[in-house]
């Protein structure tokens, strides 16, 4: 198995979602912030991580994810994440990231509770 | 966010809303950044400098923090503003960087109080990111335990040995902030690579290999063609108490700089979760060999109950004679045989065979030998001819040095007459009315064994009150706690001794004497008896 991550966007009215996949480590960690920082700077206050293509993140990763969430402290605006795994959501947890950013099942609920 | 900042050389008490705005943001507790970069600007204000840039120290480099103006880069070296670097203010913990370079002089001047003022904040933040960094530090080493806890659980509660794994693998590549991983598990005793993530990886390694030996523990680098192209790698082994059940290396840890080598902590993080991964696959393994054993006890049992079927259940009504056949094999299975058979024309058919070895593959020849009997017996009569078809038969379709005593007699009720053919077997004993005993003797060889084998018929005839008994070796070679056969001559007694009882009664006799003479010992062999007596009265 390799890890090649992959990072899109899908731009939904001031709200933009990511979809990632593969291994959340320095690498893709960088290039979903790249993603992030650049629908921030397009206008997006509200972004959604859907990770449901990621089953593994390092500690390297996650400080990245906590630098973007508190990009979005910084500009007023929201982020979300949703699918995780069992595994990550519990990482995610007690790395204290959902202090900052709600954790949801399915990306419906997540966007309708951005959008909210 | 946007503020009215208080303008150069402000004085408080002139812009009291501007300077309350600023204290406001002092107090708040995440709004630390933002009153830096409202710093910086009237820093910048206030020097009349062109661009400002704050660095704040992370580690041995220093990060950009605020800026304005876009031509400072994120990241500087410490040298880069060492003492008196030209355009460098130096502040607790950090730096700014000034554009152009002679704008710096203002620290010393018209900003000197705003340059205190950001060394005051800039140190605020400096703390604040270092209990954030050591505050992420405790909690990622909350999520390693975790995963060691986890991996613990796996142990009650895994049983799929792909997700097991799978979850090994990733947990390990996730708590060494690894870029690249591989689970090898031992196989025929070679290590053979289960997965891998993040790269190739070799395709199985020597138990034996002593660069790996040294690779696993932690005293040598890791064999070249293990991760191919990792420049860091640390493996430990995964094993339990009976030994190695294989091993995990990971490669290449990532920093946010690069790759870095790992770090001595790591292997023992490492290690300790190779003790509970152990355990998970070990679990996970012998419940699979469980889950096989029953299989292959349902399949014997299932074996057991062919061969059951295989085997008469009772005899031909032969009018003048009594018959009786019994079978007990020394495992589930066995390579003992016996047939009673009606023939046209009245005539009776008797086989008694034993196949050399026991178990299953015994008994896949006990069934070979089976429907080539009774086909055979459509196209000869029970005699010399069918024997030798029926060894060339045995010899095509079995393993060399496979082969099959037998003997297989014909009765013609009428007359008492007994045509035989002995192919190897134990001879048959004849007890005649008398009390004289005769022996059927071999006549061939077993059946199977050579190519060619030809074979001759013989002939006696059972008078009334004569009783034939064809047997295994089980029953005479019956062995006692000191190693004494039963042999034929006890054999013979018995039969002298209760030749009137029904023959079922005779067999419990025989099988009480043999069971009493083991005293205890288990049953080494298969056991048959197929007994014939010719009544008194007709």
């Amino acid at each position: 198995m390799t890890n090649h991550p992959t990072v899109t966007a899908d731009r939904r009215d001031g709200l933009a979602v990511i979809y990632t996949k593969g291994y959340i480590n320095n690498q893709a960690g960088e290039e979903i912030a790249r993603v992030a920082y650049v629908l921030i700077d397009e206008g997006h206050k509200a972004l959604l991580l859907n990770l449901e293509g990621t089953t593994i993140v390092n500690s390297i990763g996650i400080s990245i994810l906590i630098e973007i969430i508190e990009k979005m402290i910084e500009i007023g605006g929201r982020l979300a994440f949703c699918r995780l795994t069992p595994t990550i959501d519990k990482t995610f947890h007690i790395m204290g990231l959902t202090q900052y950013a709600p954790i949801y099942g399915d990306e419906a609920t997540a966007v309708a509770a951005l959008r909210g | 966010m946007s503020l009215p900042l208080p303008g150069p050389g402000s004085d408080p008490a002139a812009e009291p809303e501007a300077w309350g705005r600023l204290l406001e943001l002092a107090r708040e507790e995440s709004a630390d950044h933002l009153l830096l970069r409202h710093l910086v600007e009237m820093w910048a204000r206030t020097s009349g400098a062109r661009g400002v840039a704050l660095y704040l120290e992370q580690g041995e480099l220093l990060r950009r923090e605020a800026a304005i103006g876009d031509e400072f880069p994120s990241i500087l070296e410490r040298d880069d503003v060492a003492n008196g670097a030209a355009g460098t203010v130096p502040l607790p913990g950090g730096a700014l960087v000034v554009e152009p370079p002679e704008a710096a002089a203002a620290a010393a001047g018209a900003a000197a109080q705003l340059t205190l003022l950001l060394g005051a904040a800039a140190t605020n933040r400096r703390l604040k990111q270092q209990i954030k960094a050591e505050r992420f530090q405790v909690n990622y080493r909350i999520v390693e335990l975790e995963a060691l806890y986890d991996v613990g659980l796996a142990v009650a509660g895994t049983l799929d040995r792909e997700r097991l794994a799978e979850e090994v693998l990733m947990r390990a590549i996730s708590l060494l902030d690894a870029r690249r991983a591989a689970l090898y598990l031992i196989e025929n005793g070679c290590y053979r690579l289960d997965r891998a993530f993040g790269g190739a990886a070799a395709a199985e390694v020597a138990v034996a290999d002593p660069e790996l030996g040294r690779f696993l523990a932690g005293e040598g680098p890791a064999p070249a063609a293990l991760l191919p192209g990792a420049r860091y790698a640390i493996g430990v082994p995964i094993q339990v108490e009976a030994g190695p059940r294989g091993f995990l290396a990971v490669g290449d840890k990532e920093t946010r700089r690069g790759l870095a080598p790992f770090p001595e902590g790591d292997r023992r993080i490492l290690v300790l979760f190779a003790t509970q991964a152990a355990l998970a696959l070990e679990n996970v393994r012998l419940h699979q060999q469980a889950l096989e054993t029953e299989r292959m006890a349902r399949e014997m049992e299932l074996a057991a109950e062919i061969q059951r079927l295989i085997l008469p259940t009772g005899a031909p009504p032969v009018p003048g004679y009594s018959l009786f056949g019994w079978n007990r094999p020394a495992r589930q299975v066995g390579g003992d045989y016996f047939d009673l058979l009606s023939l046209p024309g009245g005539q009776v058919g008797l086989a008694v065979g034993d196949v050399s070895g026991k178990g299953v593959p015994a008994a896949l020849m006990v069934s070979t030998l089976h429907s080539a009997l009774r086909l055979l017996l459509d196209r000869f009569p029970p005699g010399p001819e069918l024997v030798e078809a029926l060894s060339a038969h045995v010899l095509a379709s079995s393993a060399p040095s496979k082969y099959i005593t037998l003997l297989l007699a014909e009765l013609d009720p009428g007359s008492g007459a007994l045509r035989y053919v002995n192919a190897g077997h134990n001879p048959g004993l004849l007890l005649r009315r008398d009390g004289e005993v005769e022996l059927l003797d071999a006549c061939g060889l077993p059946v199977g064994l050579l190519p060619g084998s030809r074979y001759q018929a013989r002939a006696v005839v059972l008078a009334r009150g004569d009783l034939l008994c064809l047997y295994s070796d089980g029953i005479t070679e019956c062995l006692s706690p000191e190693d004494e056969e039963f042999g034929a001559d006890r054999l013979a007694a018995l039969l002298a001794e209760h030749r009137d009882l029904p023959l079922a009664e005779l067999v419990e006799a025989i099988d009480g004497a043999t069971g009493a003479f083991g005293a205890g010992t288990p049953q080494g062999d298969d056991q048959t008896l197929v007994l014939l007596r010719r009544e008194e009265e007709a």
